[in-house]
């Protein structure tokens, strides 16, 4: 290596600042850390003169900041708007579409809300969920298996939130790749069906961890399918601590008065 | 399957990294998974093999540096660390279950190592 060494000028430009003896790059406040030092003074004793040396460069970069930046600005939107949004997460039909459905008949007679619906093909849940007093965008996500910050961004633009008090985002049907993907919604609400297992919870872990709210859904059906609701509970206790557990059931109504007044505390009075 | 989506990106910031550093060759890509985050490190794996194919960082090594979860105990008030895949996060002191996560989400790249 002769006489290419980079001068501290070009570095400063690039927004690193080069350690005086290994060469290696390190953003700007960041020093070397004891085991990289090493690491490095290692690659130059195994590099004789003439080799190229390894360089190390420390980054620390998140991977999803570009998301993790749009969610931030979307959560400052919905809030400087009084409306307090929500991110519905399960399985494909647990029964997010469902509930909402009967929440939009019910409790969005009294409330403004919206709806921002995501699938990978087909508008058919945006069909089955428009109102005449509620906005609904279709967000079509073709091979992609989550919704993310930006889809979000540009579904609420594209509807009239006057007035809106609440914005239900329904996600893609998946327990896995939407934990991953902050949308900027103040509460995330994961839904468990007793069509499923009651083990779910356990097998899922970073979707319950995340979650706000878990309703146990379609509760009517648990005696018939021998769900035994009190195991379920229990694992969603273990993975979930911090959330709030609701069964209910949009076609027997029980449970939906608890789930309206959960929604009633979110709803900024106005 | 979301792993192609940020090891894309991940290659892209590497790629942009190893080019304002004139670099030959990508030797290591160091990335820091959370057990929490919700991405599988042998699908990042895959994807990598993937996506690096006729870059730079072709043949590199990848090292996946997993973080386990750490959660925060209000009645102890103190933060403590999940052994390694544990996902129910009991106080070690007090036995209650916590739902404070501080750390296990983390999807980094870290490091990278080039020529």
């Amino acid at each position: 290596m002769s006489n290419n060494t980079p001068t501290s000028a070009d570095e400063t430009s690039l927004g690193y600042e080069i350690h005086p003896l290994s060469g290696a790059a390190v953003l700007p406040g960041a020093s070397l850390s004891a085991p990289l030092s090493a690491e490095i003074s290692a690659a130059f004793s195994a590099s004789p003169d003439g080799e190229v040396a390894v360089r190390s460069l420390d980054l620390r970069i998140p991977l999803l900041e570009k998301n993790d930046i749009l969610a931030e600005r979307n959560r400052g939107y919905f809030l400087g708007r009084g409306l307090s949004a929500l991110n519905l997460v399960s399985s494909p039909g647990a029964g997010k579409t469902t509930l909402l459905e009967r929440t939009l008949d019910d409790f969005a007679l009294q409330t403004r809300c919206a709806v921002l619906v995501g699938d990978l093909e087909t508008d058919n849940d945006g069909n089955r969920l428009r109102r005449p007093h509620v906005p609904v965008a279709q967000i079509t996500t073709g091979t992609v298996c989550h919704l993310d910050a930006g889809m979000v961004a540009r579904a609420a633009q594209s509807i009239d939130l006057g007035g809106v008090r609440i914005l239900f985002i329904e996600n893609v049907g998946n327990l896995v790749c939407p934990a991953s993907f902050d949308l900027g919604e103040q509460v995330r609400v994961v839904l468990l069906s007793s069509t499923e297992g009651e083990d779910k919870p356990l097998k899922y872990p970073p979707i319950f961890k995340s979650a706000h709210l878990v309703l146990l859904t379609k509760i009517d059906l648990a005696d018939a399918l021998g769900f035994k609701r009190e195991i379920a509970i229990q694992n969603i206790r273990r993975m979930a601590p911090q959330a709030r557990i609701i069964e209910l059931s949009a076609r027997s109504g029980k449970g939906l008065q608890e789930w309206y007044s959960f929604l009633r505390g979110l709803a900024p009075a106005n | 399957m979301h792993e192609l989506g940020i090891m894309e990106s991940a290659l892209g910031l590497v790629q942009r990294c190893a080019a304002e550093r004139n670099a030959r060759r990508v030797e290591r890509v160091v990335l820091r998974i959370g057990t929490l985050s919700g991405v599988d490190p042998d699908s990042l794996r895959f994807a990598f093999e993937v996506v690096s194919r006729g870059t730079s960082a072709e043949g590199a090594d990848l090292d996946i540096e997993s973080v386990p979860a750490t959660a925060y105990c209000k009645g102890c008030q103190e933060e403590f660390t999940a052994t390694a895949a544990d996902f129910v996060l009991r106080c070690p002191n007090c036995s209650v279950l916590c739902g404070d996560v501080r750390r296990g989400r983390e999807i980094e790249l870290s490091r990278l190592e080039f020529t």
